[in-house]
């Protein structure tokens, strides 16, 4: 280092150029970061207030049925009516709380893929240690990530706050246990789903608008057609109910809590509709991871 | 006393063919090394410079040949080997509502370092290329010396040793160019080898000590760049005092041997390959025979441009 005055003057240093001679990670810390970033920008941390207000305020969202749940079993603890049984949403369908997850998914999803294709910041990206495969893990896992965490954290809630403000705690915990591997299991099937759907859709796009409008298009095209093809099917149902993209992963949801479909399902009345629901949904994943791997295997400089 | 052992090639290729599908063919069995320090890879549009780069940075599998970048052959670990390389494209591909502290800081991470050596990496970078100041504002606020300033910056967060700069000059103003130069001109001196893809050969003249020249795919001439001006076997001579007096000297010099060629009305490029300096005195007597008027006598090609174009067209 060169003071270009004297130190009693103070002093100016030209520092030059510092050569690096930390740690250097590879591959995997290069995916890691990419997916820390991603998550970063999905969450609007470093970004505007205004990138802030929409996913924080749909966890406030999704987090006001278990306040409620749990402020009504608080309330009426001492009352003379029995509520023990009082359930204003249970674990199953907290879990499908989904139109505002997919909502997320349809804003958050082009946000985090478009930008990289329209202002060709792909190749920068892939002049670092990344693969096409490391990419999509990456984002996928990151939209994932948060929409399992924004689906997990009110059941946690849900739960914590259940089991405080009943008579016996213990008890309540050990007869709701199961719901331990049950919740994260369905919400895991949910995040993965829809953080693949999403990626994959908004990856065909380079305008976000275009991306989140596909996506919610996909989902209610879909189940307006279910709708339709079920009611024409009557009461025996009908298997093209698979066709709503939306109701998969609440098929598998129910197959997790409850061991089989729940009336309500589009595939409820067919013979091997559990099955069928399964299959389906492995295959949209699927579909949709390969449709990804296939737009980012290749990129040009 | 220990003997003192060359610095390995920054690129070896060797027969490095690159066929497209379609037939098109980019790199036609390019062989070159390429040693460290500031290197002009220079050639015209479609000449398969952006082709060596991808090759380099392991994006695509060569058609044939061998090829190694900083000493690694780039097929067995196409990935790991860009975790020492930097580039800068060409074209804009900042994200525009991020600040380039930010985005620097970014491709450090994603080039393997800790986010906090990366944090810091990003403000001396921005720091040594003059956006101290700008850089906690949006890239989208920025002109385009500045954004082209960041390019450069991300390129070198992670201390690469040996980065590709694909135009860097491209679109900027000749305060803007001069100033990218001076950066670029500096960086052999941190210990960071360039490689400097460009078509302006007085890029190349200014900041690089060697150029490696491609056409078609070929390779075309590669060496010091001093070397290159100076060893070229070919006098320029420019003479006058009468109307065709440069063809009147073809004429002569081919009737004592010597082959010469007419360039324009007043010069002729003597081969002087056999004759070594005695050409000079050939030539001078040559002149005064003819009753002609000598201007001017090198054997220095004025530029790089002279240096390509003859090269080309042989």
């Amino acid at each position: 280092m060169t003071a270009v005055l004297p130190p009693s003057l103070g002093a100016v240093y030209d520092r030059g150029y510092r050569p690096y001679e930390g740690p250097r990670g590879s591959r995997r810390e290069a995916g890691l970061a990419l997916w820390r970033l991603t998550l970063r920008r999905a969450l609007g941390l470093r970004r505007s207030w205004r990138q802030k207000v929409f996913p924080w305020s749909l966890l406030a969202i999704a987090t006001v049925p278990a306040i409620v749940n749990v402020g009504v079993g608080y309330v009426a603890k001492d009352s003379p009516v029995d509520f023990r049984d009082f359930s204003f949403i249970t674990y199953r369908e907290y879990v499908g709380v989904s139109t505002a997850l997919l909502l997320f998914v349809a804003l958050t999803a082009p946000d985090v893929v478009c930008p990289d294709r329209s202002q060709r910041v792909l190749p920068l990206l892939f002049s670092r240690p990344l693969t096409g495969v490391d990419y999509v893990v990456a984002k996928v896992g990151a939209i994932a990530t948060v929409v399992f965490g924004f689906a997990f954290l009110p059941q946690v809630v849900l739960f914590v706050g259940q089991m405080l403000v009943s008579d016996r705690a213990l008890d309540y915990f050990t007869d709701n246990a199961e719901v331990l591997w049950q919740v994260p299991a369905a919400v895991a099937v949910l995040a993965m789903y829809y953080a693949a759907i999403g990626v994959a859709l908004a990856s065909l796009t380079d305008r976000r608008i275009v991306g989140g409008v596909a996506i919610l298009g996909l989902a209610l095209v879909t189940s307006a057609i279910a709708a339709i093809l079920i009611e024409a099917a009557g009461e025996e149902g009908t298997p093209l109910a698979v066709v709503n993209v939306l109701a998969l992963p609440l098929d598998v949801r129910d197959l997790i809590f409850l061991g089989h479909l729940s009336d309500d399902s589009g595939l409820s009345g067919v013979g091997g509709g559990g099955v069928l629901a399964v299959t389906a949904y492995l295959m949209v994943l699927v579909g949709a991871l390969a449709l990804l791997f296939h737009r980012y295997r290749e990129v040009d400089l | 006393m220990q003997a003192i052992v060359p610095a390995p090639p920054v690129l070896r290729a060797a027969g490095l063919t690159m066929s497209y599908p379609g037939g098109t063919t980019a790199l036609a069995g390019l062989t070159v090394d390429v040693p460290p320090g500031s290197v002009g890879l220079v050639g015209a549009n479609g000449a398969g410079k952006t082709t060596l780069f991808r090759l380099m940075l392991g994006l695509m599998q060569p058609s044939g040949g061998w090829l190694e970048v900083t000493g690694r052959p780039v097929a067995s670990d196409p990935v790991g080997i860009r975790s020492r390389l930097g580039y800068m494209p060409e074209h804009d591909c900042l994200p525009l509502d991020q600040t380039a502290a930010d985005v620097v800081a970014t491709f450090g991470e994603l080039a393997g370092l800790p986010t906090r050596a990366a944090r810091q990496r990003s403000s001396d970078v921005l720091d040594l290329v003059g956006l101290d100041e700008a850089r906690f504002r949006p890239i989208g606020g920025f002109s385009t010396g500045m954004r082209q300033r960041t390019k450069l910056a991300q390129a070198l967060v992670a201390d690469p040793r040996l980065v590709l700069l694909d135009e860097p000059t491209a679109g900027l103003d000749p305060v803007g160019r001069e100033e990218m130069l001076e950066l670029v001109g500096r960086l052999a001196g941190f210990g960071i080898s360039v490689i400097l893809a460009t078509h302006l050969l007085d890029d190349v003249q200014r900041v690089c000590e060697h150029v490696v020249m491609i056409d078609r795919g070929r390779l075309v001439l590669a060496g010091p760049i001093d070397q290159l001006m100076q060893t070229t076997g070919l006098m320029r001579v420019e003479v006058g005092g009468r109307d065709g007096a440069a063809a009147a000297l073809v004429e002569g010099l081919a009737s004592r041997s010597i082959t010469a060629a007419l360039v324009d009305e007043h010069n002729v490029d003597v081969d002087t390959s056999d004759q070594g300096d005695v050409a000079f005195d050939l030539v001078r007597d040559a002149v005064a025979d003819l009753g002609l008027r000598l201007y001017a006598l090198s054997t220095r090609h004025r530029s790089l441009d002279d240096l390509f174009l003859r090269e080309v067209q042989v």
